[in-house]
């Protein structure tokens, strides 16, 4: 298996799982089902949370590619761009239905509303131009893309050519979003296995919105590194393991969002106590693997 | 000075620190002064964050017990750090940088152990020392970062 693989796995991830998110949230407003609405949420910052390697995974799979035939170049930048269209919408709305799951309910049902359907078909736009690639026998009307489209991916790459100092400010700023997401992880962690008493888990929670703006500072940032030198990454192991631990680290934070809201209620299943502290330590050992595999990515996996 | 700093630079330590070029050298001390200081900044920063308001029903006397483990994360990330410094000790030395980061890092730590003594133990309001707490650890960790660019810069 190699990365082009793991492309062809992911990419139809985005599409298909908005529109399953999407039939839920409609069938929550049919039968004004609140539980429906928080499984779609779920599904949505899922999803969101895939879309990322997703993305990664078709610069890898371009690489790959081109070293065995040529690829019409100008449909590849096309399917490029609007995937990152796409994605864009696709992270906000995992990120307004996580904060809403966890405590923020204002505005968040007409926003992810609208969101999710523009990133939909936005998502469906990009997929519809990448299979164009390598099935040319589906464009019998002529390309399916406009080259007056925005062009985010390649914007983002030339932000960061074209001005030296925008690598060390993300640079900086990667550090500040790792230290906010790991000390507040490491707080809520440190409650969840009994290490920190005297205070519901449902109070210490209130930081964790701060640990999610650490996680889209490093995303924001750390996608930036990745538009401006992307083989730098697609080509290293030690990039993936970091990013397939950023996948399950992010999803470790649905759990406090979950089940642990209501003041000094334990999960209502057996062994929750034992869950919880499963899932405090498998938190904790993923964020640490994911600085360990970042700080690791210049001296191992370069071949 | 400038001789001491040689002699530092020229020990078995710091060569093998600087030049073995296994994983265990190097990389590893980067990754455990990463560990350190994402503790202590992290949680340090956290603990600004519900002075300043953020989660104000958390009880302050619950967070006591973290100290213990933000000096540990302090003693791994300064003795790393000497570790990295002796590496490369007249690059560093002849950084402004480096002399920021320090100033800093003794700002913030100077902050952590005012909040434990005065806000912690004797109930004053810490939203000053809070808000000095993060500036002093935003400037370090910027100095910190920028230090190999300063570096190019003035060689």
């Amino acid at each position: 298996m190699n990365l082009a693989h793991l492309h062809l796995l992911l990419n139809h991830v985005p599409t298909i799982g908005f529109g399953f998110g999407i039939g839920l949230l409609a069938a929550s407003l049919i039968r004004a089902s609140e539980d429906l609405r928080r499984a779609s949420y779920v599904v949505f910052f899922g999803v969101a949370l895939l879309a990322i390697p997703a993305y990664l995974s078709g610069n890898a799979a371009e690489f790959i590619l081109e070293t065995e035939r040529e690829l019409p170049e100008d449909v590849v930048t096309a399917h490029q761009n609007a995937a990152m269209l796409a994605l864009i919408p696709m992270e906000i709305v995992g990120l307004i239905g996580w904060l809403a799951l966890q405590r923020f309910r204002r505005w968040h049902k007409p926003a992810i509303l609208v969101l999710s359907i523009a990133a939909f078909l936005l998502m469906a736009r990009a997929a519809n131009i990448g299979g164009q690639i390598r099935h040319p026998e589906i464009m019998a009307g002529g390309p399916a893309y406009a080259p007056s489209w925005p062009s985010p991916a390649a914007i983002g790459a030339a932000f960061v050519l074209d001005n030296p100092w925008v690598w060390p400010i993300c640079e900086v700023l990667h550090f500040v979003g790792l230290c906010l997401l790991f000390g507040v992880v490491l707080l809520v962690n440190l409650r969840m296995l009994g290490f920190i008493s005297g205070v519901a888990i449902s109070e210490v929670n209130r930081l964790l919105p701060w640990a999610m703006a650490g996680l889209g500072i490093n995303v924001i940032t750390g996608m930036l590194f990745f538009l401006a030198a992307p083989d730098q990454y697609t080509q290293n192991s030690a990039f993936m393991w970091k990013m397939g631990l950023v996948l399950f680290g992010g999803l470790t934070l649905l759990y406090p969002a979950l089940f642990e809201q209501e003041q000094g209620s334990a999960p209502d299943v057996p062994n929750a106590a034992l869950i919880r502290k499963a899932v405090a330590a498998c938190s904790l050992v993923i964020w640490i693997g994911v600085i360990f595999f970042g700080r690791f990515l210049p001296y191992i996996g370069m071949e | 000075m400038a001789s001491v700093l040689a002699a530092l630079e020229q020990s078995g330590v710091a060569t093998w620190i600087r030049e073995s070029g296994v994983l265990y050298g190097y990389p590893l001390i980067l990754f455990l002064h990463t560990m350190g200081l994402s503790t202590v900044v992290g949680v340090s920063a956290a603990i600004d964050l519900r002075l300043l308001g953020v989660a104000p029903t958390i009880p302050l006397a619950s967070l006591d017990r973290l100290f213990g483990l933000m000096w540990a994360g302090f003693a791994l990330t300064a003795t790393t750090g000497v570790l990295l410094f002796v590496a490369d000790a007249t690059k560093h030395a002849s950084n402004p940088a480096f002399f920021v980061k320090l100033a800093f890092v003794a700002g913030g730590v100077t902050a952590l152990a005012l909040v434990r003594s005065r806000v912690f133990h004797r109930q004053q309001r810490g939203t000053v020392l809070a808000a000095v707490s993060l500036g002093c650890w935003l400037v370090a960790l910027t100095a910190g970062r920028l230090m190999a660019y300063v570096s190019e810069f003035i060689s």
